[in-house]
């Protein structure tokens, strides 16, 4: 089904502070088990850039992700969300953000629109408003037909569609995804990509973690490689591949994860 | 306001939702009791402490109502959507440490006072309940379903699978509230029963919500309102420091 192409009205509630969509400076996590997830971590999205963040399974794309929105305490460090301290000032800087989680994480006791409706209450919106934008959602993601449903009747697609949704609800001005592709078809992670996209010509800015290393590449304009919980290399996608003195971004990555073998051009010279 | 009512909407419609188990259910469970307690051995018993045995175990009845559904709402609540991962919807919201705390605990307090209310308008169509001391009635009650329902906040927060919320419902929480006096009166009891009765603190619960309805106390009323008040107070604080600190909720 594809996702209607009347997108929802980007419109956003007044700007209260200035500065990056995301800053973040010498973000240390520790976990009780002694773990350190991120190990003095610096890193700048500016306001309406789409923004990568890659790097191998463990290497603290979520941690970061958590510190920022409020599901992980940092051990020390600072991080800013459009100015606004997320530690400090939680409420106003998680206003700012849409939160799009790795795993489904959706309510089995609601519905697809009380999912929507109890996400715009938690941020504050009016019903008028949550009604209007509930209806919106659910048409630009095709789920208006379910709108009654049980999440937990939704197909795997439907829901991370929802999830999408809900990230957007209170019409935030920077949307984190989290591997939002991660075992999609190729049919739904083409439309979320055309989705993301015009969100973010919109203003909206986007911080996306994946895996898939040509989805970075088609639709992000910065990325940074983090590793061991540090950020190990930032710029644009070609940027990166001369950096590691590589033809593409896919072996730059191969040689931060010292994996170079993989690599497809080697594999491509050595079957000739 | 808007998100601390959607809080407590969500907690509240996820109990109506499945209303045969969380309503229907201990409503037919207390009834039972009434029924066995109350009209099969009650003609047998006779009157305690001067009143009709039914009459005297409903008191009980209606606060351990309160009190079990109170707790087992909120700590079944938060540890499913501790497994779901749904509560990272509310966590990472604006939400501030005290909504997020109210919310939670008046989603089982306001289940445990539906079923509560129901039971006591059912009971005075059957029998001739007194109410001799709304105040303190209204008091008792409202300082033990807050504090059960606190109390099952707590459970929920420090529970790592469903066995931790069983243990604590099975093995502390009903023996307490069976052994507080619902039905009997603790005068009868031999010692040293009767003494280590006094160490029981829903002891005091029961004895002050009996004194809202028939007027007759075997402790001292103030002195007990005071005592229950500190510990809900004291239970409130505990777990908005936990809420605040992120304690087993943020990593």
């Amino acid at each position: 089904m594809p996702l209607a192409p009347n997108t929802p009205s980007p419109a956003r509630p007044p700007r209260h502070s200035d500065g990056p969509a995301l800053s973040v400076e010498n973000l240390v996590k520790r976990y009780p088990t002694g773990t350190e997830a991120l190990r003095g971590v610096s890193l700048e999205i500016k306001d309406g850039q789409f923004f990568g963040l890659l790097g191998p399974n463990g290497a603290g794309k979520s941690t970061l992700i958590h510190c920022a929105t409020g599901l992980a305490v940092p051990t020390s460090g600072e991080i800013r969300i459009f100015g606004h301290n997320a530690v400090d000032d939680y409420a106003e800087a998680r206003e700012s953000i849409g939160l799009a989680p790795q795993d489904i994480n959706l309510d089995w006791f609601a519905t697809c629109e009380e999912v929507l409706d109890y996400h715009g209450g938690y941020f504050g919106m009016n019903k008028k408003d949550r009604k209007e934008r509930v209806t919106e959602l659910l048409d630009a993601f095709s789920l208006t037909g379910k709108r009654n449903e049980s999440t937990r009747t939704l197909s795997g697609g439907m829901k991370r569609r929802l999830t999408l949704a809900r990230a957007l609800m209170h019409r935030p001005r920077l949307l984190i995804l989290d591997e939002p592709t991660a075992g999609v078809d190729v049919e739904l992670r083409l439309e979320l990509w055309q989705y993301v996209k015009q969100v973010n010509a919109e203003g909206t800015t986007i911080l996306l973690t994946t895996h898939y290393l040509e989805e970075a590449e088609e639709l992000c304009d910065q990325i940074a490689f983090i590793n061991d919980g540090q950020i190990v290399a930032e710029g644009t996608s070609e940027a990166l591949a001369r950096k590691f003195q590589v033809g593409s971004l896919e072996d730059a990555y191969l040689k931060l994860v010292g994996r170079n073998e993989l690599s497809r051009a080697h594999v491509g010279g050595d079957a000739l | 306001m808007i998100r601390f009512g959607m809080l407590t909407r969500r907690e509240v419609s996820r109990w109506v939702k499945i209303w045969k188990q969380t309503i229907g259910a201990p409503l037919l469970e207390t009834f039972l009791y009434i029924s066995v307690f109350g009209a099969a051995l009650g003609s047998r018993v006779g009157d305690l402490d001067g009143v009709d045995y039914t009459v005297f175990v409903i008191p009980g009845l209606i606060l351990m109502a309160w009190a079990i559904n109170a707790f087992t709402n909120n700590s079944s609540s938060i540890l499913q959507q501790k497994f779901q991962h749904s509560i990272d919807d509310q966590l990472s919201s604006p939400a501030s440490p005290l909504q997020l705390l109210m919310a939670l605990t008046l989603g089982g307090f306001l289940r445990g006072m539906t079923i509560a209310v129901i039971t006591f308008l059912v009971a005075s169509l059957l029998v001739d309940l007194p109410v001799e001391h709304w105040p303190v009635l209204v008091a008792g009650l409202f300082l033990v379903g807050f504090f059960f329902a606190q109390l099952g906040v707590l459970v929920g927060i420090r529970a790592e699978q469903f066995d931790d919320v069983s243990f604590a419902q099975t093995f502390i929480l009903q023996p307490l509230i069976f052994l507080g006096g619902v039905f009997y009166s603790a005068s009868l009891l031999p010692e040293p029963y009767q003494t280590l009765t006094h160490f029981n603190p829903v002891y005091y619960m029961i004895s002050l919500v009996r004194y809202g309805f028939l007027g007759q106390a075997d402790v001292n009323v103030a002195l007990s309102l005071v005592l229950l008040t500190l510990a809900t107070g004291a239970l409130f604080l505990l777990n908005l420091r936990l809420f605040t600190t992120g304690y087993k909720l943020r990593a």
